[in-house]
């Protein structure tokens, strides 16, 4: 038995024990489930740099479904376990006195229990199990909070499985042609395959995952289920579980159709795909981040940035280059740090104020929550990519690709999103953490120690990949190479190209250096005056608590400005096929009309048609 | 070796002495339709390794197969025998806690007495002998609709009565005209006569059967009296009638046109009906609010599914046809079962009243949860292995038209999946706050459905144990000059 099979048969294993233990008590369900993730973190960590692949059963009509380990497929399990293992820490505060912890803790181990399966799948139809038990436990988790929670999910569900069905078109098809579902073997035989079969498989198996990665127009599932799951689950929703579908994007696009294939026109029409996802990737990066700015609602606005972080990615492995495809790889790892410890900062919010994520009503809880404060002050600063913060590196990566790559509209969409992150970013943090404190807050409390410490982890984890981001580079430079691309010149301090080097630890020092400096002149020549938290915005003059707030109908101008121009159309539109279907389904259902005449009656015309049919036309 | 004719003989005779048990104090009767689906069960599986050297041929009353009635058990038939044995075993536990009033003697014979038809159907070589089973499947069938005797049960089990009866005589017809063809009844006699035949001939009286045995197949556009026959039931019997009645229906379609007929030219138009039927019953239970209809409905879609797959006559789809068989008698069987207790604790059939029910009925829920992820045909569940094969089986066939019919299926699937998942929801996260009023089901009915879970969830993980027969199964189905050969020497 080999690591990845004791990994998988712990991870489902533990599912079923946290789900027993659950049922005893919901404290030992809960400690279970951490420990639990915890020695899957471990097991994980120890394949590192394996290189195997096993067949692990037959019992599917014989077809042999394996399990491999390579560096992409370390790497993926690595992030989903270490985030899956804090999202776990962080919920045994948050969900403690909920009812129905074990189903909470059983589901959540069963959803990375299926996502470590698909990374590590060797073959088509085990990742497809594994991805369909990762859809509907994840159904489960989203609809956990009831109220609008239930038709999120429905949401979620209709449209996984609408992709899903399509991936199943795909591999049966690929199952057909080929004989094989095997990933290594089927890497050997669609690059000979005919550009128009590669371009099909492409696109179907695409859609699966441009649903899941809710690439424009098939995010409309995001905003809603981020929303409305429990905070703990929504980090691992947002960090990992959306990413399988960039995971999907790279197996299908660079392990299995080939890079070479992809990239190179050899009169196919293979490499428009690409094209046009990058295309899209860059719409995906703009319109839900000026639709993130219009949100009040924190975890909405976080949502927005969910989809929009995903354009990112996109655009940077759609392209091509082995630096883009290394910044799209890096930039969903770190999406996934910042996002979670995003997630993470308003769920204690949540968890202190009693629920409320309304941005219109927070405000000035930076003394009262200061370690919240600083996980989201390190969320935002990653995800507009502020230098010394992991976001920067990803997208310097990724920009620097664009450019190079001569594709200046595609580099200038990825910049608006930008300006368009730091304007809504600063909304979410001032909203809640700066300005006045409502008065009903005075008397708020720290989060407690097992939220602190995910967010503490995570927080440093951004700056240690701002500032050394070579540790990660370089296994995904390993990933970069077993697509076929060149090796890019990773050191541990930052990564050289043809058109200059970026050097983090310089840069790190330069800064360090800078702010000293300022500091030590401060503290020589400055005169500082303390004044209280609510003070800030009158001058001094004396204003009512609670009268004002600072923070309501914030950028309302702006917001005027750019709201009729930012409608979500594709969700009307499907929401209006949904209308569409079930008033024709109802409609549909009238054909029974409970009258016994009318039933005879078909059976009669029935036979009737068929032998006017044989005798008129006679088809035989 | 055993003799087939005791799945049939044993239960008939059990059935017919249930009055006399009935005298014997200490309500005996409730165990009688286990005792005798067990023996039918033990029988099936005594069976399997004598047919895996051939077909069994039993010559009733010891007259050679032309003149005389013959049984043909082979993969196909014990398959079925099994499959309504077991679903007959799994029901007929439920209902010893599930069947408290009314005239419950009367209630276990008729049971005995529509699986004793049910079997006949499927182990019969002769065409008017398979007439008169499915009158014994038939008769049964609308006694129990209405057996809890109130005014919606009645009615229905009118309609059906009138359906059924509209179907029979079609059937009737049609044997009359084929025996006027060929001069004989059995089946394996007719197929060779029609080897040498132009198909167009028989037309008239395929057509007739077809739709005589449709109507109990529930092929759309025949199928108006089984959304309120399937919901106005007792759910045990709801179960059986959703679980084997419809499918021993199909078979007996299936049988006709494969083996005896042999007719390919009807098939892609079979096909169509399949999708049809798939489409709209799917569509319809999309539109339901009411439990019970909603999987009446459902069972539309799925005989159309299977009615699709084994239409496309190839040995991989027939083969995921006949999955799709097992996991619909098990998966719907699980369905009925656990709505049946839903429906007696909250008191209604609508979805709306059985919010928060997760809370109260944790095992009935979980049931109905494994019920709805295997009919969708998600994996780790039964459903999905059916799915796989019969999608690579369409595919398989490369034309373009049967690509575009497994399109539309893949969409009734994503239907399909919205109103299971909203009924899911329903149970598990609306209404309800409190533990208030804890109410599991009785053992037995906790018994049966465990039973239908480990069995669904084996057959997912699985599916090799029942591939292999069930490929066997399906070239019995397929291959109409062994079957004569096998019958006729």
């Amino acid at each position: 038995m080999t690591g990845v099979e004791i990994l998988l048969i712990a991870a489902f294993g533990g599912v079923l024990l946290t789900w027993f233990l659950g049922r005893v008590s919901s404290s030992a369900g809960s400690a279970s489930a951490v420990l639990i993730l915890l020695a899957l973190t471990v097991l994980v960590a120890l394949m590192y740099g394996g290189m195997s692949e096993t067949v692990f059963y037959n019992g599917f009509f014989g077809i042999s479904m394996s399990l491999r380990v390579n560096a992409l497929s370390w790497f993926f399990a690595m992030a989903t376990a270490v985030l899956a293992c804090l999202s776990a820490v962080f919920s045994l505060d948050y969900m403690k006195g909920r009812r129905n912890t074990g189903f909470y803790y059983t589901m959540l181990l069963l959803v990375n229990a299926a996502m470590l399966g698909v990374v590590f799948s060797g073959d088509l139809l085990s990742f497809f199990i594994f991805w369909e038990i990762m859809s509907w436990s994840t159904f489960l988790l989203i609809s956990y909070n009831r109220g609008p929670a239930v038709a999120a999910g429905m949401k979620y569900i209709v449209m996984s499985l609408i992709g899903s069905m399509a991936m199943l078109t795909g591999i049966i098809s690929m199952f057909i042609s080929f004989g094989t579902v095997n990933i290594a073997e089927l890497s050997g035989m669609i690059p000979a395959a005919s550009h128009g079969y590669q371009l099909f498989l492409l696109i179907i198996i695409g859609a699966a995952f441009g649903i899941k990665n809710a690439v424009m127009p098939l995010h409309t599932w995001l905003p809603d289920a981020y929303t409305e799951a429990p905070s703990p689950f929504t980090a691992v929703l947002s960090g990992m579980l959306t990413r399988m579908g960039v995971f999907g994007f790279l197996l299908i696009i660079y392990v299995m159709v080939g890079a070479g294939r992809v990239l190179q026109p050899a009169g196919s029409a293979v490499p428009a795909f690409n094209q046009v996802l990058a295309v899209l990737g860059a719409v995906t990066i703009v319109i839900p981040t000026f639709i993130a700015m219009l949100q009040n609602d924190a975890k909405r606005l976080l949502a927005w940035h969910g989809i929009g972080q995903g354009g990112y990615m996109v655009l940077g492995f759609a392209f091509g280059t082995s630096m883009g495809v290394a910044g799209g790889i890096f930039h969903t790892l770190n999406h996934a740090i910042y996002i979670v410890l995003l997630f993470m900062s308003v769920g204690a919010i949540q968890y202190r104020t009693g629920g409320v994520r309304d941005l219109n009503s927070l405000g000035g809880l930076i003394k009262k929550m200061p370690v919240a404060f600083i996980g989201a002050l390190l969320g935002i600063c990653g995800l507009i990519g502020v230098p010394l913060t992991n976001g920067f590196v990803s997208k310097w990566m990724i920009y620097k690709t664009l450019i190079t790559g001569g594709a200046p509209f595609l580099a200038f969409a990825a910049l608006i999103g930008s300006w368009g992150t730091i304007l809504s970013v600063y909304k979410f943090l001032h909203n809640m953490f700066l300005g006045q404190l409502p008065s009903k807050y005075e008397n708020i409390r720290q989060a407690p120690f097992s939220m602190k410490l995910p967010i503490l982890v995570l927080s440093s984890a951004i700056l240690l990949f701002g500032i050394l981001p070579g540790l990660p580079l370089k296994v995904i430079d390993g990933i970069v190479v077993s697509f076929g691309f060149q090796s890019m010149d990773v050191s541990i301090w930052g990564i050289a190209s043809e058109t200059g080097m970026l050097n983090t630890v310089n840069l790190f020092a330069a800064i360090a250096a800078g702010t000293l400096v300022v500091l030590v002149l401060f503290r020589i020549f400055g005169k500082s005056v303390p004044v209280g938290q609510d003070d800030n915005y009158a001058a001094g003059a004396a204003v009512p608590r609670d009268r004002y707030s600072y923070t309501a109908r914030f950028y309302d101008p702006l917001f005027r400005m750019i709201s009729p121009y930012l409608k979500d159309v594709f969700s009307t539109l499907y929401d209006w096929l949904a209308g569409v279907t079930e008033s024709f389904c109802g409609s549909v259902r009238k054909i029974y009309t409970g009258h016994i005449s009318g039933y005879v009656m078909y059976i009669v015309l029935f036979i009737s048609a068929m032998i006017f049919v044989q005798i008129v036309w006679s088809p035989w | 070796m055993v003799n087939p004719v005791l799945l049939i003989a044993v239960p008939l005779g059990l059935a017919f002495a249930i009055p006399l048990i009935d005298r014997i104090p200490g309500r005996l009767t409730r165990f009688v339709p286990v005792a005798a689906t067990l023996f039918n069960l033990i029988l099936c599986i005594r069976l399997v390794p004598a047919v895996a050297n051939g077909p069994v041929i039993v010559e009733i009353g010891g007259f050679a197969p032309p003149f005389g009635i013959n049984l043909y058990a082979g993969h196909l038939g014990l398959l079925f025998a099994g499959l309504i044995s077991l679903a007959g075993l799994v029901v007929s536990i439920y209902s010893i806690s599930y069947i408290r009033t009314g005239p419950r003697a009367r209630y276990h014979m008729l049971y005995i007495l529509l699986l004793v038809g049910a079997t006949g159907v499927v182990l019969t070589g002769d065409l008017f002998n398979l007439f008169v089973f499915f009158e014994i499947l038939c008769i049964s069938s609308y006694a129990l609709v209405a057996y809890h005797g109130d005014r919606s049960g009645l009615e229905s089990s009118i309609k059906y009565l009138i359906q059924g009866s509209v179907g029979s005589s079609m059937l009737l017809v049609g044997i009359g005209l084929m025996y006027g063809m060929f001069g004989t009844l059995n089946m394996a006699d007719i197929a060779r006569s029609m080897a040498g035949m132009n198909d167009g001939a028989v037309f008239v009286p395929m057509i007739l059967m077809v739709a005589g045995l449709g109507v109990e197949a529930a092929i759309f556009p025949l199928n108006g009296w089984l959304p309120d026959a399937h919901s106005s039931a007792p759910s045990s019997i709801s179960a059986v009638l959703s679980g084997i009645a419809i499918e021993v229906g199909l078979y007996a379609v299936a049988r006709i046109v494969f083996t005896v007929l042999g007719v390919s030219d009807i098939f892609l138009f079979l096909a169509f009906l399949g999708v049809l039927t798939l489409l709209i019953g799917e569509m319809c239970a999309f539109a339901q609010s009411n439990i019970k209809r909603m999987l009446a409905y459902s069972s539309i879609g799925q005989i159309g599914l299977i009615l699709f797959a084994l239409s496309l006559a190839s040995g991989i789809s027939v083969t995921g046809g006949l999955f799709q068989i097992v996991n619909h008698t098990l998966s719907k069987g699980l369905l009925f079962l656990s709505a049946g207790y839903l429906i007696y604790r909250s008191g209604s059939m609508e979805i709306s009243s059985l919010h928060g029910m997760g809370r109260r009925m944790p095992l009935t829920s979980l049931a109905f949860t494994v019920g709805a992820f295997s009919l969708i045909g998600l994996p780790p569940f039964a459903g999905f292995p059916g799915k796989f094969l019969i999608v690579t089986g369409a595919l398989g066939e490369g034309r373009t038209v049967i690509s575009v019919l497994v399109g539309i299926v893949l969409l009734c699937t994503v239907i399909e999946s919205a109103y299971f998942f909203r009924v899911v929801g329903a149970l598990y996260f609306k209404g309800g706050k409190g533990e208030e009023g804890r109410q599991s089901a009785p053992s037995a009915a906790a018994a049966a459905m465990i039973i239908l879970i480990v069995l669904i969830l084996a057959l997912g993980v699985y599916p090799k144990i029942a591939k292999t027969f069930l490929r066997f199964a399906a070239s019995d189905l397929l291959d109409g000059v062994r079957y004569v050969g096998s019958v006729l020497g």
